[in-house]
């Protein structure tokens, strides 16, 4: 070190010489990019009407009015229709991805049939064959459950199922053909090889993904706004319109998409979390 | 269409097979074996007429270079691999007629395999309790007195709580034994189960091996371990393009080979 600093620029090696140079290109372009980024926020803080902002969108006393009905029942409802969606669309994409595995061709037929179809439909087509054309050209009747509007979890299960069903097949597939042969060596059937063996082993695989697939699903529960609700079975997103109708102050929907985020975010987390676990796991 | 020919010589077995032996001499009848045993996979011809037989008690080791077939021979022992034709004989009765239980048949063929496929998700114990009580449908407290006994056996009783993912290439292999052995099998088979060891931890599952072969365990092995072929087999078969090559006792094929092709193969194994 002491050596080197005496020594000349001329003196160095070119090895030194290129990389220093290097080094001072990166530092001056860092140094660029602040002081763009602040020239960009004091903009937008200098003339920006905050107070016309936090009166329209942050009114503190507007933001109080909505709790705790915001918690208690929209947030509250919001995770059910999640939760109860996310069981039904594993359960839907276990049976779906088992039968496109199959090596019977009708249950691949139906199988494929199922996910085509509803990975293709929006969501919101989804909910509203679900919600307005079942019951009026099936006659079919869906009762509230848990609180919420068993239609709203039956279509965001269905359209989860077809998703779910190509990660669980892809999880399944993914267990080494090994296992399958240990299994049935030891006596194992068919049956129980993939209850007992695979099948938790697909799963430990997807968990990532599957925890994805619920911030999505918590995401698209936000679609339901567009369904039938009433006042105790509403979700987050109707709430906080039906809140913003009442005098078009945005405040509501702050405060309801900080709910989600109090969600989504922690949630990405652990899935992140669970994505490094596995492959340390491997 | 594959299990036509089987079925055939599996219904004749008493009086085209080995004569005079019947089910009740179970001492006369093969323990293990193969008629006319034809394997392809598309165009690719790998097994080419097998006939072998396997007598309790036997150990059996099966040599020669990879591709040569051993271990799609021994895979069509308990059916993991579906004969294309021929027929494949447990004491004495055709597993490959249509009618099998082949569930029922794997029960007492134990098998461990190259790459140990111990199941990542339980541990050494519930490795080897699973299938004890899942197919024998042995209850929690029996099947684990079995496992821990047969942990003691192949030395690993102190891992019984640890994970695959914990253990060496060679304690895992010795699970996978445990595992079969809990199973009360009447034969093992053996696909290369030290091919995918370190070289210092191959000493450890042979040592098992060895033991289990002197209790009289009838065993079939797929191996490359000419030492071990050498000492501890009563029969050596030496395996060539599909056909069987050579065979005899360990000191006739090991210590005169008689065909070019088992001189060459020795002379490329034991270079090294």
């Amino acid at each position: 070190m002491s050596v080197e600093a005496q020594l000349g620029e001329s003196d160095l090696p070119e090895l030194y010489r290129s990389g220093r140079a290097k080094a001072a290109r990166s530092k001056r372009n860092r140094i660029i990019t602040y002081v763009i980024s602040a020239v960009i926020v004091a903009v937008v803080v200098a003339y920006g009407d905050w107070a016309k902002i936090a009166d329209k969108y942050l009114d503190v006393e507007r933001a109080g009015e909505l709790f705790p009905e915001i918690i208690t029942i929209a947030t509250k409802n919001t995770l059910i229709y999640t939760v109860g969606a996310f069981v039904g669309g594993v359960t839907i994409g276990l049976v779906m991805a088992i039968m496109k595995l199959s090596s019977l061709r009708p249950y691949r037929w139906f199988a494929i049939t199922y996910i085509e179809i509803f990975r293709g439909l929006p969501a919101l087509m989804t909910i509203f064959l679900v919600g307005f054309v079942a019951p009026t050209a099936l006659g079919v009747r869906f009762p509230q459950v848990l609180g919420v509007e068993s239609a709203g979890i039956i279509a965001l299960s269905l359209v989860a199922g077809a998703y779910l069903a190509e990660t669980i097949r892809a999880g399944i597939e993914a267990v080494p053909k090994g296992q399958v042969e240990a299994a049935r060596s030891l006596g194992m059937t068919q049956g129980q090889t993939l209850r007992i063996v695979v099948i938790p082993q697909a799963f430990r695989l997807v968990i990532p993904p599957l925890t994805n697939e619920l911030v999505l699903l918590l995401k698209d529960t936000a679609l339901l706004a567009s369904l039938g609700t009433t006042a105790a079975s509403v979700e987050l997103t109707k709430f906080g319109k039906d809140a913003f109708n009442k005098d078009f102050n945005g405040t509501p929907f702050v405060v309801a998409a900080v709910m989600y985020l109090l969600i989504t975010i922690p949630l990405t987390q652990v899935v992140a979390w669970l994505e490094r676990r596995n492959k340390a796991m491997r | 269409m594959t299990a036509t020919p089987a079925s055939d010589s599996g219904s004749g077995s008493a009086t085209a097979g080995s004569g005079s032996a019947s089910r009740s001499g179970a001492s006369a009848t093969p323990a293990i074996e193969l008629r006319g045993l034809h394997k392809s996979f598309g165009s690719n011809h790998v097994l080419k007429g097998i006939d072998l037989s396997v007598q309790p008690r036997q150990v059996m080791c099966l040599i020669g270079a990879s591709g040569s077939g051993k271990s799609t021979l021994l895979r069509c022992v308990n059916r993991l691999e579906e004969p294309t034709s021929g027929a494949v004989l447990i004491d004495g009765i055709d597993i490959t007629h249509p009618d099998c239980d082949l569930d029922l048949v794997r029960r007492d063929i134990g098998m461990v395999f190259q790459q140990f496929n111990l199941f990542p998700h339980l541990s050494a114990i519930g490795n080897v309790t699973l299938a004890q009580r899942k197919v024998l449908g042995r209850s929690d407290d029996e099947s684990r007195t079995v496992a821990i006994e047969m942990l003691e056996r192949v030395g690993l009783s102190d891992k019984a709580d640890s994970y695959p993912s914990q253990l060496s290439g060679g304690q895992q292999q010795r699970v996978a034994i445990a595992r079969a052995l809990a199973m009360n099998p009447k034969m093992m088979l053996f696909d290369e189960a030290t091919s995918a060891l370190d070289p210092e931890l191959v000493g450890d599952v042979l040592d098992v091996m060895r033991q289990l072969a002197s209790e009289g365990m009838t065993m079939l092995v797929v191996t490359h371990e000419m030492g071990f072929a050498r000492r501890v087999a009563d029969h050596v078969v030496f395996m060539d393009q599909g056909v069987v090559c050579e065979q005899g006792p360990p000191d006739a094929v090991l210590g005169s080979p008689s065909t070019p092709r088992l001189q060459q193969f020795l002379e490329k194994v034991l270079e090294h």
